[in-house]
């Protein structure tokens, strides 16, 4: 099957500012981590070729601005999308609570054609941190309540659960990726109700 | 795991600020002359209208973690600025559905780039229209559900670009009809339309070159093969007999590679010249039809965007090198239509058509030493009443491709300068270094003409006179007067 070969999908990165959004990235895309804080301005735009299972997948990671002054992209930025991440702080009550938020927002902006059984992703980060504030089960139980959402675990700085988090994001986009046969009506007939010759809007372009 | 890529907004920032004009919908005219202050107030409220943001910029120039990512992302620029000219395609989500260079795979986070520089301008209630960077220019035409972008390092104009993608589009249509791509999107916003156009790159690959090399894409004419009229008028009246009486088909056209011989038409239906470029570039890419007849769907965009029109493609014959094509909306009308092509082209064969067919292909073409108009090197004289054009074969000193690029550039700037819209010239003279240059036109007639350097106003448009009188004499064997209706 011809389709097989190309894969892209489109991932949102979304979640308060300083969960660690961008390091996510920097950690899954070049396996580096700096604690220096710097805001995203917007959006960066990163590429990543995967495989998952037999199919060699290209992510465009879309990676947002959580701070609300940044976020100056326009509703056509989250247009269809293929998987959203959501990304909390473990350390963050707040942060959490926001998720809710980023959700509805997501689903309003995007209005994915089936919005119960959009592939969403949730990543708690700095799981490595002493100061835990949000516990594993209170994350998984609203996980559980949103249609049983992936909860991963994972701490940038030290590279725990970031690729099996994002194997998984592909995977649960790809699983939405089902060949509905959309495009196999053929148009209808074109009618021959009327003149053409003088359709072409005063130009001469008409060859005859 | 391989290729990483990053864009960040700021690179757009920095790409926007070095802008000296970028081009918002309004009048064109306007545009050009006050889109420099439009954008900049513009850019402020996108993005830096913040002073914080400012600081954090200047306070963390740490290069955002340097690598594989920034590495990529530069081989892939670096790749991009060896060529002058790109293409791409995106859907309105971003993903990419055409590149002329490179793998549109490596370059998701640039298309994804794209679609930031739409969806901010966008939210302003704006259309990106095109932005400028010395000699680059960039070009957005916006399709929903699909986004073509034009990159030009050779600083053409905005219209030729625009042109270029408008093509390119319709070329899409051609292969999915309009009603089918907006349905795609419509149900599956985040669909990947390579996947229905795999194959289809290499026609708009060749229909890009046809826009940078054809004349007849800047005249927006065709060509006509070069034979005499009684020989034609026999040719068109052979396949006009079989064919008036189906139902249901449109049009025919008879074609030698890129010339047209002969074109039939149903009554009140009229073929435009976009159009009949489409069918040129499919025929002329497909090495297939030449083997065994075809039947395909394709789409007229100019015509009826909405559906497909049902082709039979054939040769002539073995020994007859011209392509047939028959052009209905009944998609059943194949074994028909291939027994009419049977019996056209037994009775040319009978009627020495596929002779004379044959001896115009291989003829010398028409010489423009024949006029004898001392200093003419070259010209390109369109029929505009028939949208038809002609020019001579080139002569010394147009002895390379890249001289004759070159005199085609000359070409382009003189047709967009005539046609500039809003204003109609009569006549442009122009004293290059190389050539001489005179532009002319009239209602029925339009006139480019290269002379040797030194040659004097005067003396140019005294042969603007010798000159038509001298096409009065060749044109009817130049152009198809000649396209019965039935």
């Amino acid at each position: 099957m011809a389709t097989r070969k190309k894969v892209l999908l489109k991932v949102i990165i979304l979640g308060d500012s300083s969960v660690g959004k961008t390091s996510l990235m920097n950690q899954y895309i070049n396996k580096k981590f700096t604690n220096q804080y710097k805001a995203t301005i917007g959006a960066d735009f990163l590429t990543k070729e995967v495989m998952v299972d037999d199919r060699i997948v290209t992510l465009q990671i879309w990676d947002t601005a959580g701070q609300e002054r940044f976020q100056s992209l326009g509703v056509a930025f989250y247009r269809g999308a293929d998987c959203c991440v959501l990304v909390f702080d473990v350390a963050s009550p707040g942060s959490f609570k926001s998720l809710d938020g980023w959700r509805d927002e997501f689903l309003i902006q995007a209005s994915p054609s089936n919005p119960d059984h959009f592939p969403f992703v949730v990543l708690g980060n700095k799981a490595d941190l002493e100061n835990r504030t949000v516990s594993t089960k209170r994350a998984q139980q609203w996980c559980q309540n949103k249609n049983g959402l992936p909860y991963f675990e994972t701490s940038a700085k030290e590279a725990t659960n970031v690729d099996q988090a994002f194997i998984t994001i592909a995977r649960n986009a790809l699983a939405q990726d089902t060949d509905v046969e959309l495009y196999n009506d053929f148009p209808e007939q074109i009618k021959l109700s009327g003149s053409t010759e003088n359709r072409s809007s005063g130009s001469d372009n008409c060859a005859c | 795991m391989k290729d990483a890529g990053v864009t960040s907004y700021r690179d757009l920032k920095n790409m926007i600020e070095k802008n000296r004009e970028v081009i918002y919908s309004n009048d064109m005219e306007e545009q050009q002359e006050t889109a420099t202050t439009a954008l900049h107030s513009s850019v402020d409220n996108i993005t830096i209208h913040n002073p914080i943001v400012n600081l954090s910029i200047t306070e963390d120039e740490s290069k955002p973690s340097t690598s594989k990512q920034q590495i990529v992302h530069e081989n892939i620029f670096d790749q991009l600025k060896g060529n002058n000219k790109h293409i791409f395609v995106l859907s309105t989500a971003g993903k990419p559905i055409y590149t002329r260079f490179g793998n549109e795979n490596q370059m998701a986070s640039l298309f994804g780039l794209m679609i930031a520089l739409v969806s901010v301008t966008q939210d302003s209630n704006d259309t990106l229209q095109s932005i400028c960077c010395g000699h680059t220019r960039i070009v957005f035409l916006n399709k929903d559900p699909i986004i073509l972008v034009g990159v030009s390092q050779s600083a053409e104009p905005y219209d030729r670009i625009k042109k270029q993608l408008t093509y390119v589009y319709n070329n899409i249509i051609s292969i999915l009809t309009l009603t089918q791509l907006k349905k795609i999107f419509h149900n599956r916003n985040n669909f990947d339309l390579r996947r229905l156009m795999s194959g289809s790159e290499r026609l708009i690959d060749k229909l890009i070159s046809f826009t940078e090399n054809d004349p007849g894409f800047y005249l927006d004419s065709i060509s006509c093969l070069q034979m005499p009229s009684s020989n034609r008028d026999k040719i068109t009246q052979t396949i006009l007999t079989e064919c008036s009486k189906i139902k249901n088909l449109v049009f025919g056209l008879l074609i030698a590679q890129k010339h047209i011989i002969s074109i039939i038409r149903m009554k009140k239906y009229s073929l435009e010249v976009s159009d009949i470029h489409l069918i040129l570039n499919l025929i002329n890419s497909t090495e297939s039809f030449k083997t065994a007849e075809s039947w395909t769907p394709i789409c007229l965009p100019a015509f009826d965007s909405s559906g497909f029109m049902h082709a039979h493609i054939s040769y002539l014959a073995e020994d007859c090198q011209a392509c047939l094509v028959l052009l209905t909306i009944d998609r059943d009308l194949f074994f028909l239509l291939s027994d009419a092509k049977r019996k056209i082209t037994e009775k040319m064969r009978r009627n020495d058509c596929l002779q004379a067919i044959n001896e115009a292909i291989v003829r010398q073409p028409l010489n423009l030493a024949r006029a004898n108009i001392v200093g003419l090197r070259h010209l390109l004289y369109k029929n505009k009443n028939r949208s038809q054009h002609w020019s001579p074969p080139f002569t010394s000193p147009y002895n390379t491709d890249t001289l004759q690029q070159n005199l085609m550039s000359v070409y382009c700037s003189l047709i967009s300068q005539m046609n500039f819209p809003g204003r109609t010239l009569k006549v442009i003279y122009q004293q290059l270094t190389a050539e001489t240059m005179l532009a002319w036109a009239t209602d029925d007639v339009e006139l480019y003409m290269c002379f040797e350097p030194l040659v004097s106003k005067e003396c140019a448009t005294n042969a603007i006179t010798k000159l038509t009188q001298w096409m009065k004499k060749e044109e009817d064997s130049l152009f198809i007067f000649n396209i019965p209706m039935f």
